[in-house]
């Protein structure tokens, strides 16, 4: 009897961190938990919830990034702007990508997503005034963050734009465009046999 | 150095239109305070009402403000702040590949210079001298820099005039024009009366197009004022029709121009504008003018 008792609480327990065992994966408790059915008992069954719980539906695999609606401009409201931070100093251009995240949040702008494009290497070549040969001298990295707001307020932008205007640093480039499908595919990286493929099949 | 930024797509996102009957008379005077709160035109959509005049006249006025084109001068703690996460950044911080390779070449120079140096055993590990060590490129670099002559921080001299674009660079500026508002010539924002059939924002550029001897490029940031301002004028001038004026300020930033200094123009920072708006139109002003 006091065996039972004890058993119960272990067995509801061990029945809430046993999610994925199915009916199958009951044997499979019994087996390495000593826990036994009192079937006759009163108490059988104490613990049992997977029956209470909505019917899942069965798993499905990842399904393939799809865009996310481009809302378009109502009347009070801009649609879905792409604000874009780029600039040479990652430090800089982070930290200003953050700040305008956060001051987005405390305004109440909704962020659609916050994503970096590819930093791009630029080679800056020198040519030395006796030689014609040109010789690299120095790499510099552009790196850029974009903000993608949703739905920014007509009375709030011309106050929102004043405020990331002030707050520029130095050496930052700050623009502001609508975002639109050619700028979603543009993130995605080309598939050259999946072209050359499709070019031979039409 | 402030960037550019290019214009958000202009859409016309509403249109303000009410009827108001000019009259020929012009307001003088002294201007009386009424309070009133920042208008946020954009949510209110007016229907247009034939034969229904409202007794007061509209203005478009622009707050064309110069970006700061430098960035501010540090306070002594935020200096010493920096300071600190500088060196401690510093400390914290790994060696960058420049760096080892500078650690490399001086350790392998040691090794040169040693009794038992076997040259063979070296070029076998390292496949070969470079040409260029790391400090033969540190020195170059070094030359570079000495040649490069930063420019000046204020590049006006201390008596730059007020109304020059060029003063206080590292701060932002608001244009004040003077203009005659009845009998009075007062400085203020430039401003221009509304017309039947414009939206308020064209008034506002009109009203700085039409400044004399200027030409500012400006960037208009939205179709949604900024402030209002609204007076009564003086009991004498008042009729059914007329009995004071609103002013609707919209905020601008200045992407090119320049003006004759002749022309009454200041560019005057927000801490400077005590000195030259009346009392109770600065009160209102003061509130969209950010201090940043």
């Amino acid at each position: 009897m006091i065996d039972c008792l004890s058993s119960i609480p272990l067995q509801a327990s061990f029945a809430l961190h046993s999610r994925v065992l199915d009916q199958a994966g009951l044997l499979f408790r019994l087996a390495f938990s000593n826990e036994r059915q009192y079937r006759t008992m009163p108490t059988h069954g104490i613990g049992k919830y997977k029956h209470l719980l909505p019917k899942e539906a069965p798993k499905k695999k990842k399904e393939r990034q799809q865009m996310k609606q481009i809302k378009t401009a109502t009347d009070a409201e801009y649609g879905t702007l792409n604000v874009k931070v780029s600039g040479y100093d990652m430090i800089l251009v982070e930290h200003y990508s953050q700040y305008i995240h956060n001051l987005c949040n405390r305004l109440g702008v909704k962020v659609a997503e916050s994503y970096a494009l590819p930093t791009k290497s630029t080679e800056v070549m020198v040519m030395p005034e006796q030689g014609t040969k040109m010789y690299v001298d120095a790499i510099l990295k552009t790196h850029e963050r974009i903000v993608q707001l949703s739905q920014l307020n007509a009375t709030l932008c011309p106050t929102f734009m004043e405020v990331l205007l002030k707050n520029q640093p130095e050496g930052i480039q700050l623009s502001v465009k609508l975002h639109t499908e050619a700028d979603y595919q543009a993130r995605f990286k080309a598939r050259p046999e999946l072209e050359g493929l499709m070019a031979q099949m039409t | 150095m402030a960037a550019p930024c290019s214009r958000m797509a202009n859409r016309p996102l509403w249109q303000f239109i009410t009827n108001v009957r000019r009259t020929g008379l012009k307001h003088t005077g002294v201007r009386q305070i009424s309070l009133s709160s920042a208008c946020r035109a954009a949510t209110q959509t007016r229907s247009k009402t034939e034969g229904v005049a409202s007794p007061w006249k509209l203005y478009g006025a622009v707050c064309l403000q110069r970006l700061p084109v430098i960035s501010q001068e540090r306070n002594p703690i935020e200096d010493q702040f920096a300071e600190l996460m500088h060196q401690m950044e510093l400390e914290r911080s790994l060696l960058s590949d420049h760096e080892q390779r500078l650690l490399e070449d001086s350790e392998r120079m040691t090794r040169k210079q040693a009794d038992n140096y076997d040259s063979d055993e070296e070029e076998a590990d390292y496949g070969g001298q470079e040409t260029i060590t790391a400090q033969d490129q540190e020195d170059s670099w070094e030359q570079k820099l000495k040649h490069f002559q930063p420019a000046l921080r204020d590049r006006g001299r201390s008596g730059t005039p007020l109304g020059s674009v060029e003063r206080c660079l590292g701060d932002s500026l608001v244009l004040l024009v003077q203009q005659t508002v009845g009998k009075e010539t007062i400085w203020l924002l430039p401003q221009a009366q509304w017309e039947a059939g414009e939206t308020l924002r064209q008034t506002a550029e009109r009203g700085l197009n039409s400044l004399p001897e200027a030409d500012f490029k400006a960037t208009f940031l939205g179709n949604t004022p900024c402030g209002v301002y609204r007076y009564k004028f003086p009991k004498e001038v008042q009729t059914e029709c007329c009995v004071g004026a609103k002013v609707f300020f919209f905020k601008a930033f200045l992407s090119a121009g320049s003006a004759s200094q002749k022309e009454p123009f200041l560019w005057v920072k927000k801490t400077e504008l005590q000195g030259y708006l009346k009392p109770p139109y600065l009160e209102k002003v003061d509130r969209f003018i950010l201090n940043l």
